[in-house]
């Protein structure tokens, strides 16, 4: 349970959360590229289309997505700040004092948010939101494992991916076991100077360390005594297997920017 | 005095998220102030989550905690006030271990507190005498003591806040016989000196019988059972039900009753079914 409750994966049994997580990693790079090839009001249009879709497929509750999107909301305010204010054009919409507001300016901050939030929606529905970090390691070993060819240690690296990823959640855990632990002893962790409440961290790290080694430790034994060699002659539990579903997202994502494409060279509008 | 009482509590987990868990349901109980009280339930039925409610590290999502008929999250600022008269002892307390000697950690609490040095030197004596460290051990690391040690020095740092009432959640999980004896009878020590109030939470039935006046058993989140040992352990079909046990010499004394000896039905622990035992044989003798 709690090896999948980090970051942002959100259980589910969509389309989307059953594709294969290789194709899940090169459909968000190409889903991302296409969204840089939109210049005008028509492309822009299909592609906050295309994110809303993306979402009513993955069946995710909109709250959720919502809520995805507010850590980078001080970003997307800075940047329709900046753009509105900063941009020059040529049709003068406001004139007062030193303010200068052009159409052109807000036409760039709506597409710069709108880009910005399709962004994070397309990577967070065909990655985060639908892949678990352990099948998107898994993903990402064998989309690296070409690279074997130049002796790059792909198989070592995943390892080690996977496990920091198991190892989060259970540090999480483990902290907030400690600090209530403290807690219970009186520790305080929110008044004092700055120098008081680092020390107060002492009585958290000590302990959090000591059972990070110790865990470590008991984890070396524990792949031992099953013999872990590293990636040579390694098979794999769940083989991953491209299915139709799989090609014929692909082909739809590329078709989609190829339409972006079209869009932009035939349909009249602002350009942008 | 040193009551406490839960009213209506419940208690969910990541509400408002996929993962919400509702660990405590509409409990309402009173756990009378000088006593041992037992808490038992299987694995998940949330005895951890209720423990760490009496002493405020969670604050009940519905319902009140009071204790001596006062609302503890009443003043919300005051609540690190609370812990020191609610003393908890979470499971496996070794791992929270962190200074460089043993009388340093056990004085951790103390002085937390803001007590004078000297009152904090006299309670970490008197709370390792408890525990039974020794005062030779007071100097070397904890890391450097044994588990059960380590266990003992981390009950201590609790006992030596001198909490009213005392919590601990399966002190003597994982130890040998020994190990569990010396805590539970350290426990037991500090509980006479002190008459505070002592809440238990342990799988072992056997340890309930020998240390408990009251117990409380819960299952599926919700209060199932509370009554003294007695009363609990004449319900063994009731409590296996809900996956729990009565203690090993109960069965036999059943057993033995099915048989045809005249035992009496309230036999929870060894002394109990020897002396009944005795007397049936018509001595008066060990």
């Amino acid at each position: 349970m709690s090896s999948i409750t980090l970051g942002q994966y959100f259980p589910g049994n969509s389309l989307l959360h059953r594709l294969d997580p290789r194709f899940k990693i090169v459909l968000a790079i190409l889903y991302i590229t296409a969204s840089f090839l939109c210049k005008n009001i028509w492309s822009f249009a299909a592609l906050a289309i295309s994110a809303v879709v993306l979402v009513l497929v993955s069946r995710i509750p909109v709250s959720i997505v919502l809520r995805g999107l507010r850590p980078i909301l001080f970003i997307m305010l800075f940047t329709v700040v900046l753009n509105i204010f900063l941009t020059r054009g040529e049709t003068l919409l406001v004139e007062f004092w030193v303010i200068r507001i052009y159409l052109e300016g807000i036409l760039t901050a709506v597409s710069m948010v709108l880009r910005i939030t399709v962004i994070i929606v397309g990577t967070g529905m065909f990655l985060t939101y639908t892949t678990t970090p352990i099948a998107l390691t898994d993903g990402i070993e064998r989309l690296l494992s070409p690279l074997k060819v130049f002796h790059l240690p792909v198989h070592e690296f995943a390892m080690m991916m996977t496990i920091a990823l198991r190892f989060i959640p259970l540090l999480i855990e483990e902290t907030e076991k400690i600090m209530a632990a403290q807690k219970a002893r009186g520790a305080d962790f929110s008044t004092g100077s700055l120098l008081q409440r680092a020390k107060a961290l002492i009585p958290i790290l000590v302990p959090l360390f000591v059972s990070a080694f110790r865990r470590a430790d008991e984890l070396a034994v524990a792949m031992e005594c099953r013999c872990y060699r590293g990636g040579e002659g390694r098979t794999r539990m769940t083989v991953l297997h491209a299915t139709a579903a799989d090609w014929l997202m692909l082909a739809a994502v590329i078709l989609f920017g190829a339409s972006l494409v079209l869009i932009n060279r035939f349909a009249p509008g602002f350009t942008l | 005095m040193n009551t406490l009482q839960l009213e209506h509590i419940s208690y969910l987990y990541s509400a408002g998220t996929p993962y919400e868990m509702r660990a405590l349901d509409n409990v309402s109980l009173t756990i009378r102030g000088g006593t041992v009280t037992g808490l038992i339930g299987h694995t998940g039925s949330g005895k951890s989550t209720l423990v760490q409610l009496l002493n405020g590290l969670n604050r009940p999502t519905e319902g009140r905690v009071l204790m001596d008929g006062v609302d503890i999250w009443e003043k919300p600022k005051e609540i690190a006030r609370l812990r020191y008269r609610v003393g908890l002892v979470m499971q496996y307390p070794e791992y929270q271990l962190f200074e460089e000697t043993v009388r340093a950690d056990i004085a951790y609490g103390p002085k937390n507190m803001g007590l004078s040095p000297e009152e904090v030197e006299a309670r970490v004596l008197e709370a390792a005498a408890f525990a039974g460290i020794s005062p030779e051990m007071l100097d070397q690391s904890p890391f450097d003591l044994s588990g059960g040690q380590k266990r003992r020095a981390a009950i201590a740092g609790i006992m030596a806040m001198r909490p009213e009432v005392l919590v601990l959640d399966e002190p003597a999980a994982g130890l040998d016989p020994q190990g569990r004896d010396e805590i539970l009878g350290g426990i037991r020590a500090y509980r006479e000196k002190s008459g505070s109030t002592v809440i238990i939470v342990s799988h072992s039935m056997e340890d309930m019988a020998r240390y408990c006046d009251e117990l409380i058993v819960m299952a599926d989140a919700k209060l199932f059972m509370q009554g003294s040992c007695e009363e609990i352990f004449s319900h063994p079909e009731e409590l296996a039900a809900v996956g729990l046990d009565v203690p090993q010499i109960t069965r036999v004394a059943q057993l033995l009753r099915k048989r045809g000896l005249a035992l009496p039905e309230s036999i929870y622990t060894v002394e109990q079914a020897a002396a009944a035992l005795c007397r049936l044989m018509g001595g008066e003798g060990e």
